[in-house]
Order: C-alpha cells, then sequence, then structure tokens
C-alpha cells in the first residue's frame, strides 16, 4: 500500500497536536500537552514539525488560562522554535508563525532562548491592501496570534466580552489582543474580516471560518449584525469535527467570555 | 514479523518545504450549504438572525 506523502503525515499529526491542545483547553490541565509532549515529538521530526506548524497555540493553555507551561511541554516548544526557523524564502506564514511562537516564549518569561535581530516583527502592511477575501485567508492561517495581550488574559477577557474597552485609542493597538502588526491590520479592517468569515462559512471553510471568527471573537467593532456567537456555533456544529476548527472555536470563546467552552 | 528480524524505525524526515506547504496552504475551492444545511443553519442562529441568505450564484459554465 502507498504510503501517504510527509506533508499529509504532518497535517495528520497537527490535527493529533490540536486534538491534545483542546483537550487541555477543555479540562484546565496540563494533561492534554503533556501527554504527547511525553512521547515522540521530542525525538522525531514529524511530532517536532507540527509543534512548529500549530505553532503558539501549542502553549495556548498557559496563555489564556494563566499558568506555566510544563517544563516538558516548554523544551518541546523550544526545540521546535530552534529547529525549524524560517528559510530566508519562506512565506510570510511562516515568518509570523515563527515570531508568535518566540512572543510567546518571551511572554512567559520562561524561555532560556534569547532574541535575536533574526526574531524582529515581519512586514504586516501588505494587509492593507490586500482584497478582503486574501485578508481573511491569511488572517485564518495567522489566527494563533489572536491571543489576549500578556498583562490581559484570563480575566481581563471577560472585561472585553463586557465592552469594557474604555482603555482603547482609536488607530492603536488593540486594547485586548496581543500587539502586533498583524493584529492593527485587523482591527484596521474589522468589517473586511466580518465579511470573510461570512463568505468562509458559506463557502463551507471551517477552519478558515474558524480563525477568521477567533480573530472577531478578539477584536472591537465587529459588527452586530454578523451575529459572531451564532455564527460560532454553527461552524463548531459543521466543522467542529477537526480539532484544528475546535481549537480555533474554544479560542475564541475564551476570549469572547473568559471562560473555557 | 519474526522477534529475530530487526526492527525498521519509522522516522519521517520533514523538510523545510513540508513545513511550508502545511503552514501556507492555498485556499481550498468552495462548497456552498444545502438547502438542508441552510434549515440547520436557522435552527442553530434561531430566529434568522444569521447568516441565511441563499448562497451566492456560482458562474455558469460555458
Amino acid at each position: 500500500m502507498e504510503q501517504p506523502d510527509t506533508s499529509t503525515r504532518l497535517t495528520g499529526a497537527v490535527r493529533d497536536l490540536a486534538s491534545h491542545v483542546v483537550s487541555a483547553l477543555t479540562s484546565g490541565d496540563h494533561a492534554g500537552v503533556s501527554a504527547l509532549t511525553a512521547g515522540t515529538p521530542a525525538d522525531d521530526d514529524l511530532g517536532l514539525a507540527a509543534v512548529r506548524v500549530l505553532g503558539a497555540d501549542v502553549l495556548l493553555p498557559s496563555v489564556l488560562l494563566r499558568r506555566p507551561p510544563a517544563p516538558q511541554e516548554l523544551a518541546v516548544f523550544e526545540k521546535a522554535v530552534i529547529a525549524f526557523p524560517p528559510a530566508p524564502d519562506a512565506s510570510v506564514t511562516s515568518r509570523w508563525t515563527h515570531w508568535a511562537m518566540v512572543r510567546t516564549l518571551r511572554d512567559l518569561g520562561t524561555s532560556a532562548i534569547t532574541p535575536s535581530p533574526d526574531d524582529a516583527e515581519p512586514d504586516a502592511a501588505w494587509l492593507d491592501e490586500v482584497p478582503w477575501q486574501v485578508l481573511t485567508h491569511q488572517l485564518a492561517l495567522l489566527a494563533a496570534l489572536a491571543v489576549p495581550r500578556a498583562d490581559h488574559a484570563a480575566g481581563a477577557t471577560a472585561d472585553h466580552a463586557a465592552g469594557n474597552t474604555a482603555d482603547r485609542t482609536a488607530g492603536n493597538a488593540p486594547s485586548s489582543v496581543a500587539d502586533s502588526a498583524v493584529a492593527r491590520a485587523a482591527e484596521r479592517r474589522t468589517v473586511d474580516v466580518a465579511r470573510g468569515f461570512v463568505r468562509a462559512v458559506r463557502r463551507r471553510g471551517w477552519l478558515q471560518a474558524a480563525g477568521a471568527g477567533r480573530w472577531l471573537a478578539a477584536l472591537d467593532d465587529v459588527p452586530e449584525t454578523l451575529g459572531l456567537d451564532a455564527g460560532l456555533e454553527f461552524v463548531a456544529h459543521m466543522g467542529g469535527d477537526d480539532p484544528r476548527v475546535a481549537l480555533h472555536l474554544h479560542a475564541a470563546r475564551l476570549l469572547r467570555t473568559g471562560a473555557p467552552a | 514479523m519474526t522477534s529475530t528480524e530487526p526492527v525498521v524505525q519509522d522516522r519521517t524526515k520533514v523538510l523545510d518545504t513540508d513545513i511550508e506547504s502545511v503552514l501556507n496552504p492555498g485556499e481550498a475551492e468552495g462548497f456552498y450549504r444545502d438547502s438542508r444545511e441552510c434549515a440547520v443553519l436557522a435552527l442553530e442562529a434561531g430566529a434568522g438572525k444569521l447568516l441565511l441568505s441563499p448562497p451566492t450564484p456560482r458562474p455558469k459554465k460555458g
């Protein structure tokens, strides 16, 4: 029987890893991700690459639930950051996802990795110019950047859900989303992201819809006519079997309510 | 396989290009909802609050 190619196997490993992260988010403990990191990833290219692809979301339970990652989780995460830096000709997705992993380590304050000049924020100015369909596609690929600010996680997400955005300065960094050029671009085009979310739902692009919905959950000024909560429920109903979709939806709910789904 | 045969480790060498292809896929072809799923959506959303407009017409072939 023909073996699946490496990309297919990697996609499967990413799904498995996402499933463990969802489990950790749901249970609120380390059991999910630790169960994975205790196994193959530390010594297996495929597992380590899966950590690199899922990126900062591997440590999402630590970020959203404000608890330090288990040492083994952290070790595997750092190993993936070091093992798979963006190639010189890497896509912006690769550059931004790697940057997000380094930022997560920095914000958690538990990493031995020293930031280098190569860790500078990649360019995102082009996001202002692309059509809204492309914007949504790209933002969905970078949904791991849609997390609360390091000083704004956990209980602070409840403030966001309650509309407590008094400290926001128009045109500057979002008040509750972790700052990045991508987040600022998303905030400038919130209506376009909402439009892209609807398009993704109607195209049955559940992963894109979940990623866009996660951004919308993190942004202010989302049109109420969108019905985001009902839309997220529908995406869960239709596409929640994919653990990557489920992961984004859990993150979105945590961002909107400040509590696990 | 007998117990004396060597065990071959199933290790996968992952290249940057493999990671790139998974990290940065193109947008998948869209599949539009059928009427049954629209009905589910109506129930889910409740009172017709969301996304209940008909699908965008697809371009005609030929």
